[in-house]
């Protein structure tokens, strides 16, 4: 207690400390003047008297320092002292500074902001109890839904049964459905649950509760909402516990509110039990071996590797392909998989993340490689200060303190200044990998970032400091006396400083390269024609029927039609507006629905896989509206409408596949697979009275793939858009167009209201991201590099002064010593140069899963890269060289 | 005159402390005088020693310091002793009698055997 309060005392000493000192100087002084008096009054005079008292005193000032270093804490204020004298130093080389901090800044900020990306999405542990227990099953097959096709309930049935290391499977299906508000209708991502979905994923709610086993069986649909859609439609209002809200058409009383976690897989507001749809109690759900439309996660048992799951679910799969082939046909080459759900959560996000990794580790490696250029030859210009310190009694330690001091100051402001650069950097990186995981949500700049940041800083600063050019003691007498002013760095600093350069090179070169076919690659993207003649063309969902009342009524889809129809007229009315039509899916939309396909007359080989097409309606003004060219034939009219024979149209990709050479039209195709049973599509002959351009529908990348189209009067109204092609500015109408469509139908939600120019960037989007993101990296590295290059051999010229000096008076011409100084740096860029495409050659291929029309060992690319990086690095060395050349011979000779 | 001493951290604090317990409040220069005059002038007390053992003293709350005036009127810092330096003391010289006890027993002359 007594050490606390004194230890306390001296702590607050080291801050107030002059007030006390001054104190305890006024208790000296009235100490010596009663001393004083008392020889006084033993008889000496005055003044001899006050000497004696200050000789008996045995030194006020002696004194004083005693005390101040009994008040304080003495080594504590060394450093204080240290760091002080920093600043005083420092500010002294403002220019130096603001170049250090900054570059330091771009560094510390990018490294800071993706470590807490990586950090947020593929490190921390989930927020799910025992996360790292959770599994996420995957079946896959060519073709497809794009791999992943998700299990029927029976093949749900027979994991259950024949896995044991997975301790429960819950089920969870992705849903849309319309949620009516008195703001009208919008449509919400919900997922459909079991009731045992809470408990396998280890979640709980915090509000409300959560369902239960009890809510699987014939119960009222209840509701929990995910923490996102709480927040995002109820805005946290907590009184939402307990109230009745209409999903499609039906009431359902939310139950509670889930804990913040990333929801996977898919998208989810709100969590549903499974009594919520009548669809997943239907014959076709249960029965159905490949009606797949559940996904599957599962918690390992207790004791439980991944392994003997993967071994156990492998071991099911074989079975249920001998039991029922055909469900499974070969070619579709059927796979299941077992993936922690951790990973992925983060699949899609990894390569970006890692990719920018690399890049920011280059970037800060080359900003310290600069930094400790400048460092070093700062310290080396601060030669002549630095031995005028060590005669006047500076020791080594001190000297050496007082670098690291700072060099800490300057890595601490850069990380400092990182912080505010990091800030605005996670936004964005949330914002960007928000695309490609949910776990977007947790990457936020918290303590661990800031201890990142200061971890960096204190590596930073210990590096500087260790290559520092520190006089050494010994010679700094003699080199004092010899009135040096030479300055020179030993041959190791020199070599490093070299070294440093060709790494600065290389990092750009490699970054460059990066930058270079991620911009190739958006441009190729951009320039990918979507197959449609204008962009002038207006798009938006409008969804009068819920997904149960498709399946269920040809009443409801009747009725429906004629609302369509109603808002198709009307809108044609407006002004400006050249056509029209009506389709599902809305141009350059994926089709969710694609079947096996076969020919009139081609017989079907067993064993060989069917063509596929995408399934998609159109009305007779479809095409006119969406600006799909019409290759051959005719396009839909209105008799197509209702009687016999049933036509089709289909794309130019579809009409090669399947009458390659031959002429589509009046041919018959129809339907054929083991899945049609599940969807209200018959299997008859329809004939081909039109083919139509092809239109990049999977997204610019995508090659584009065989279409069906069917009269939009003659099938179900499912995923229904409204089409506008306008003269010009058609963006303009969508208010005039919502507006029809809120008038004929009130209670129907809008979405995806845009044009085709918005679809399409929305395609070539995370693209250009990623290609801006590289380049700005590289262009970062391609400046910090010319400016180490320019400065190393400034340096360089600045210490060879006297030589050159002398050599051009024994006539050497300028244009040699420029020559000399051109080769010095042009060696440097040129192993930098060989070194980084050497490197960029050979981890070209980790970006490979980002690059679109273009190698990753794209020669273009690599050219033009090395010939930029060469050009900026020759110009860097240019500028010394003709300085050098400009050398007076005379000025320096005599000087020397 | 017999050689003067400096006098020892250590016994400069139990020194202060058992002044301050007989004379009550005082400021330094009496402290000063007073272990001067005890020790017979064998002791010599510089303020490089004093005033450090002073601000410890208080800076861990044993002694207490107010300004008041002086004798001769001038302004001085006078220390008393506070209840914790009373318990510092009694400790302290319990010590200091234990520790006197053992170094004299064992500088003891040595009996005949």
């Amino acid at each position: 207690m007594r050490i606390l309060r004194a230890w306390a005392a001296r702590l607050a000493g080291v801050f107030t400390k002059d007030d006390d000192v001054a104190e305890v100087r006024e208790d000296m002084l009235a100490h010596l003047e009663m001393q004083v008096a008392e020889f006084v009054r033993r008889g000496m005079d005055p003044d001899s008297a006050r000497r004696a008292a200050l000789v008996a005193s045995g030194g006020l000032t002696q004194a004083a320092e005693a005390v101040r270093d009994q008040r304080g804490i003495p080594w504590l204020e060394h450093i204080g002292a240290d760091f002080l004298y920093a600043i005083r130093t420092l500010r002294r080389a403002p220019a130096f500074v603001v170049v250090v901090v900054a570059t330091l800044a771009m560094g510390i900020g990018a490294s800071m902001a993706i470590f807490s990306a990586v950090r947020g999405v593929l490190l921390k542990p989930l927020p799910h109890r025992e996360g790292d227990r959770l599994v996420y099953l995957r079946q896959s097959a060519e073709g497809l839904g794009g791999g992943h096709i998700g299990f029927s309930v029976p093949e749900v049935r027979d994991l259950r049964s024949g896995t044991r290391s997975l301790g429960q499977l819950a089920e969870l299906s992705n849903w849309t459905v319309t949620l009516r508000s008195a703001e009208g209708a919008e449509r919400v991502d919900v997922a459909l649950v079991t009731g045992n979905w809470f408990e396998v994923m280890g979640l709980e709610p915090i509000l409300g509760r959560i369902t239960g086993p009890e809510d699987d069986g014939p119960s009222a649909p209840v509701v929990v909402l995910t923490y996102d859609g709480w927040v995002r439609r109820f805005g946290r209002d907590s009184s939402v516990v307990g109230r009745q809200i209409t999903i499609d058409g039906k009431s359902a009383t939310v139950i509670g509110v889930l804990q913040p976690a990333p929801f996977y897989p898919g998208r989810a507001e709100a969590l549903l039990n499974m009594v919520a749809s009548t669809h997943h109690f239907s014959a076709t759900m249960v029965e159905g071996r490949t009606h797949r439309m559940t996904e599957v996660v599962a918690r390992l048992a207790e004791g439980a590797s991944i392994e003997s799951a993967r071994s156990e679910v492998m071991a099911v799969h074989a079975r249920e392909r001998r039991e029922h082939p055909e469900a499974y046909p070969a070619a579709g080459r059927y796979r299941m998989s077992v993936v922690p759900l951790k990973l992925a959560m983060a699949e899609r996000a990894r390569l970006l993340l890692w990719l920018l990794t690399g890049a920011a580790t280059f970037v800060l490696a080359i900003a310290v490689a600069n930094v400790a250029n400048l460092t070093l030859m700062r310290s080396v210009r601060r030669t002549h200060e630095l031995a005028v310190r060590a005669s006047l009694g500076a020791g080594g330690g001190r000297l050496r303190r007082l670098l690291v001091a700072e060099n800490l100051l300057l890595a601490l402001g850069g990380a400092m200044l990182g912080s505010v650069v990091a800030v605005s950097g996670t936004r964005l990186l949330s914002a960007i990998t928000a695309r490609y995981t949910p776990r977007a949500s947790e990457v936020h700049l918290d303590a661990s970032a800031l201890a990142f940041a200061l971890a960096l800083a204190f590596g930073v600063a210990i590096v500087l400091s260790l290559i520092a050019n520190l006089p050494q003691e010994g010679l700094l007498a003699s080199w004092v006396l010899s009135g040096g002013h030479r300055v020179s760095l030993g041959r190791g600093r020199h070599r490093t400083q070299r070294a440093l350069v060709v790494v600065q090179v290389a990092v750009s070169v490699v970054l460059l390269t990066g930058a270079g076919l991620l911009t190739r690659t958006m441009k190729r993207l951009s320039d990918v024609s979507t197959g449609l003649r204008t962009e002038e063309v207006l798009s938006m969902k409008v969804q009068l029927l819920s997904q149960t009342e498709l399946l269920s009524g040809p009443a409801a889809d009747a009725r429906a039609k004629v609302l369509y129809e109603q808002m198709r007229t009307e809108a044609a009315r407006l002004p400006g507006v050249t056509a029209v039509g009506l389709g599902s899916p809305g141009p350059l939309r994926a089709s969710s629905a694609r079947f096996d396909v076969r020919v009139e007359g081609v017989a079907i080989d067993a064993g060989v896989s069917l063509p596929q097409a995408d399934y998609r309606t159109a009305s007779p003004q479809f095409f006119m509206a969406a600006g799909i060219p019409l290759e051959h034939g005719r396009a839909f009219a209105t008799t197509d409408d209702g009687a016999p024979p049933p036509v089709v149209i289909i794309n130019r990709a579809l009409a090669d596949q399947l009458f390659a050479g031959r002429d589509p039209l009046g041919q018959r195709i129809a339907w054929t697979g083991e899945v049609l049973k599940f969807t209200p599509i018959s299997r008859e002959w329809r004939t081909v009275v039109g083919v139509v351009g092809n239109t990049q529908d999977g997204g610019l990348e995508s090659p584009a793939r065989g279409v069906v189209y069917q009269p939009f009067g003659q099938m179900t109204a499912l995923d229904v858009s409204l089409v506008v092609r306008a003269d010009s500015n058609v963006a303009a109408l969508a208010p005039a167009v919502t507006c029809i469509v809120r008038r004929v139908a009130p209670a129907a939600p809008i979405e995806d209201v845009q044009t085709i120019a918005q679809i399409r960037d929305q395609s070539v989007a995370p693209r250009r991201l990623n290609a801006v993101l590289i380049s700005s990296f590289g262009v970062l590295a391609m400046l910090i590099a010319a400016v180490g290059i320019v400065g190393v051999l400034a340096f360089s010229v600045g210490t060879r002064t006297n030589e050159i000096g002398i050599r051009m008076s024994l006539g050497a011409a300028p244009f040699r010593v420029e020559r000399m100084i051109l080769q010095e740096g042009g060696v440097l860029v040129l192993l930098g140069l060989t070194i980084g495409v050497s490197v960029a050659y050979a981890t070209g291929g980790l970006i490979r899963g980002l690059l679109f029309g273009v190698a990753p060992h794209d020669p273009a690319t690599f050219v033009a890269v090395t010939l930029g990086m060469a050009i900026v690095g020759l110009v860097s060395c240019w500028i010394p060289a003709v300085r050098a050349a400009r050398i007076d011979p005379s000025i320096t000779v005599r000087s020397s | 005159m017999p050689p003067k001493l400096d006098v020892k951290q250590g016994t400069l604090i139990l020194m202060v402390l058992r002044t301050l317990d007989v004379l009550g409040p005082l400021h330094g220069y009496g402290i000063a005088r007073r272990i001067e005059e005890t020790s017979k002038s064998r002791l010599v007390v510089n303020y490089g020693t004093l005033y450090p053992a002073l601000v410890k003293l208080e800076q861990e709350g044993a002694i207490k310091g107010e300004w008041r005036p002086s004798e001769n009127n001038r302004r001085a810092k006078f220390y008393a002793l506070t209840a914790a330096g009373r318990r510092l003391l009694a400790r302290e010289t319990q010590e200091w009698n234990q520790t006197a006890d053992l170094i004299a027993a064992f500088l003891a002359p040595r009996r005949e055997a």
